[in-house]
């Protein structure tokens, strides 16, 4: 009990959110969407619920046209299982999925017409999963074959997220070819990062399905799925495992972390404070009765002094001020050295083609 | 000749103002084929706007009016409408006084020639009488102020109304003889748009005409005269533009008007021909048909100057006709201008060939530009090639009727010299054929 309260205090989250994008389209990255799709269902399968998960796919394997298997998207050899299922959300799909949603969705500045499922709806207290995958190279990640993020831009949006108390604390896993220039450039307090390869490495996708045609997953994400296979709500598995998974041997690229950002210890860090959403509940068998504070409060604010009359509709607007308002000055006139040369012009020309002797009779 | 032409006047102005209060005022103040980029009403309002928040109103691509506009309407802004009506009538009134200068000036003419023998001695139906040339200056203004092309121009509050009385009193001034007061008009309307320049040659030889210099180019006169009515109109112009530069303290008018009427770069389709080739042509080829299509209007000058050069009135009616016709914005207001002239050649009706069809074509294009309009930005059923057919077919119609004329003209004079009744060598009777 004692262990558990402790826990309790250790980390500061009230709630989690997950964001997975896969950022690739077309048949042949079907294994970038397996992967997102793959961590889809853990997080969920973990507690995380469809309101708290921002899911956006590049592009439609499923119902794809040269998927053999429409509306299964799988992710292990002999389709063994259908990461896809019933009740998958997708709140971004195919072209709404571009650098400038991704961060419009992570910094909140978001038009308002934008429903709740697109919104990243956190605050300070929430932990948040971002996993990303596609094709990426040396500081960026390529998004839908035209535009792509940068390492930098990645840094700024989570510093806005910082400022603007948008997580307690973050954990960033990246599955692509130098997976790890992506953190590189993160400065704000408690991000965890992970990421499949090094810099200079590529990431390899895993099996190819002779049925389907295509490679199902990448090696990383695959195991990192094996790997969550095991977690279930009250697991206490931590951090540290998690940077064990897929090692040179299986995987072979390098996968590297970063957690000089994350203020408490790795070894703390439960895996379900990420990936799962497990409540903080408080278990008390005493009764607390509501009777007295309830008629405490009443008596706590005394009614207001002030006697203010409710104002009639029609004094809401000053029509009298309205109505008998000046019409506006021109603020423009024409300088006076135009207004002398034209009628001086004009002047000129009447005189001359009049006769001067009319002067006369003027001055 | 007062009653009448008050009369008249008091007519066109009940119609405008019926116009103005009635709900057809919107409808039409919106047509493009009154109102171009060059002369709406509400690119003006626009510009003054733009003036009172303090920002130059040369700054977008709004307003294309001169300096002087901006002036002018600064104070009378609130009585458009009046200053609309006002111009108009001053047109006619200027028109209807030049015209009835110019029929004295063609009659002492005729009565010369009759008297040097020039005329052949059976041509007695062709030679004007003063009896029926007496009702032509009121016929005149009639024929500007009802015509239904300056109605709507007016009731559009197109700056149009503005340029064409310019021009009427250019016309005034040059008949009266004053090389100063016609320079000066014809600087201001050079000034707003710049195709009267092109009018400069029919006012030369119209006054030198009047000084009685002959038009030899050898002559030491000639070319006396042409220097100082040319560098009369040159400094005035100059004066102006140096006037309107002093109202904003800076020179982007410039590029707004001038560089506007001549590199039309606004495509918005109108009645005249350049949207259509603008609108389709590749980027790389518009710089040399903007240097085409602007030496068009330009270009028929010298020809005309030399045929007509005994003739400078009907010389000012043909140019009027090719500017209104062949600029880079053309509103109906300008077809009205040099339709109103066409009281002053009724002599030729016997002459004119093609009147009946080219009268029909032009009725039914007016009629039919709406409609098209209409079928290709509202209904979606036409597309914008049936618009500028009914273009093209209206500045056919155009062309024709002032090459008609043109050629009744020609004929006219080929028969006061040469006898009505051509015969050939062997005395069979001949027919005058233009090659």
């Amino acid at each position: 009990f004692q262990d558990q309260a402790e826990q309790f205090l250790r980390s500061g989250h009230t709630n989690n959110w997950a964001v997975l994008v896969c950022t690739s389209r077309f048949w042949f990255n079907y294994r970038h969407v397996a992967n997102t799709l793959s961590v889809y269902r853990s997080v969920k399968r973990l507690g995380i619920p469809d309101s708290h998960i921002v899911l956006m796919l590049a592009d439609d394997m499923a119902c794809n046209p040269r998927n053999p298997k429409p509306a299964t998207v799988f992710s292990h050899k002999n389709m063994e299982l259908n990461v896809y299922g019933d009740d998958v959300e997708v709140d971004y799909r195919s072209y709404e999925v571009t650098v400038e949603n991704f961060l419009r969705v992570l910094t909140g500045r978001i038009p308002p017409s934008t429903p709740r499922s697109k919104r990243l709806l956190s605050d300070d207290r929430s932990n948040i999963l971002i996993y990303m995958t596609g094709h990426g190279g040396n500081g960026f990640l390529k998004f839908q074959d035209s535009e792509e993020i940068t390492n930098v831009e990645l840094a700024d949006a989570f510093e806005q997220m910082w400022q603007k108390r948008r997580y307690n604390e973050l954990l960033f896993i990246i599955d692509t070819c130098q997976g790890a220039s992506m953190y590189e450039r993160f400065y704000s307090p408690n991000i965890m990062a992970l990421a499949s390869s090094q810099v200079g490495e590529d990431s390899l996708s895993h099996q190819p399905d002779l049925g389907i045609g295509v490679h199902l997953m990448d090696r990383y994400t695959f195991y990192v799925l094996e790997f969550l296979e095991e977690i279930h709500p009250a697991s206490q598995t931590n951090m540290n495992d998690l940077f064990q998974v897929c090692p040179k041997s299986l995987c072979v690229s390098t996968p590297g972390h970063r957690t000089d950002l994350f203020q408490r210890d790795p070894q703390n860090v439960l895996i379900t404070d990420f990936f799962g959403s497990v409540r903080k509940v408080e278990i008390t068998t005493e009764t607390v009765s509501l009777d007295r504070d309830v008629a405490g409060f009443e008596s706590k604010f005394p009614e207001e002094e002030l006697a203010t009359e409710p104002l009639k509709y029609a004094e809401q607007l000053p029509v009298a001020q309205i109505i008998h308002q000046k019409p506006k000055q021109k603020d423009w006139h024409p300088p006076g050295g135009f207004i002398l040369g034209l009628w001086a012009l004009i002047i000129m020309v009447f005189f001359k083609t009049y006769g001067i002797k009319h002067m006369k009779h003027v001055f | 000749m007062a009653a009448p032409l008050v009369l008249v006047v008091l007519a066109a102005v009940t119609v405008r103002a019926a116009l103005y209060r009635s709900s057809l005022a919107v409808f039409i103040a919106e047509r493009v084929e009154v109102a171009s980029p060059l002369n709406a009403w509400k690119r003006v309002v626009e510009g003054l706007a733009l003036l009172d928040l303090g920002v130059s109103p040369y700054s977008g691509a709004i307003f294309h009016e001169t300096p002087l506009i901006i002036y002018l309407f600064h104070f009378l802004i609130e009585y458009a409408e009046l200053v609309f009506m006002i111009t108009d009538v001053l047109t006619a009134v200027a028109l209807y006084l030049a015209i009835q200068d110019f029929n004295k000036v063609v009659f002492k003419k005729q009565k010369l020639l009759i008297e040097l023998d020039k005329y052949a001695p059976d041509v007695a139906e062709l030679i004007q009488t003063p009896m029926e040339m007496h009702y032509i200056p009121l016929k005149v203004a009639l024929f500007y102020l009802l015509n239904p092309y300056t109605v709507m121009s007016c009731v559009a509050k197109s700056t149009c109304a503005i340029n064409n009385s310019v021009i009427a009193f250019f016309i005034l001034a040059t008949i009266k003889g004053s090389a100063f007061l016609s320079a000066v008009f014809l600087a201001l309307a050079t000034y707003q748009s710049l195709y009267p320049l092109t009018l400069f040659a029919p006012a030369l030889l119209y006054l030198l005409q009047r000084q009685f210099i002959p038009i030899k180019l050898k002559s030491k006169s000639f070319w006396l005269y042409t220097m100082q009515y040319a560098s009369l109109y040159l400094c005035s112009l100059v004066v102006i533009i140096c006037l309107s530069f002093f109202l904003l303290n800076s020179w982007d008018f410039i590029p707004s008007v001038y560089g506007f009427i001549l590199s039309v770069p606004d495509l918005t389709p109108n009645i005249g021909l350049f949207w259509y080739f603008f609108a389709e042509m590749f980027e790389h080829f518009s710089l040399f048909f903007v240097c085409v299509f602007q030496i068009n209007v330009f270009f028929y000058t010298i020809p005309l100057a030399i045929k007509l050069k005994e003739h400078p009135m009907f010389f000012m009616f043909v140019q009027l006709a090719i500017i209104s016709i062949f600029k880079s914005y053309p509103t109906v207001g300008d077809v009205a201008l040099y339709m109103a002239f066409l009281p002053v050649w009724s002599h030729l009706y016997r002459f004119l060939r093609n009147i009946f069809i080219l009268s029909c074509v032009l009725i039914f294009c007016s009629f039919l530009f709406p409609v098209l309009w209409h079928l290709w930005i509202y209904a979606g059923s036409a597309n914008s090639n049936f618009y500028y057919a009914i273009t093209l077919t209206f500045n056919v119609g155009q062309i024709l009727l002032i090459s008609d004329y043109f050629y009744a003209f020609l004929r006219r004079e080929y028969y006061l010299t040469h006898g009505l009744h051509l015969t050939r060598q062997d005395g069979t009777e001949a027919m005058l054929v233009l090659k």
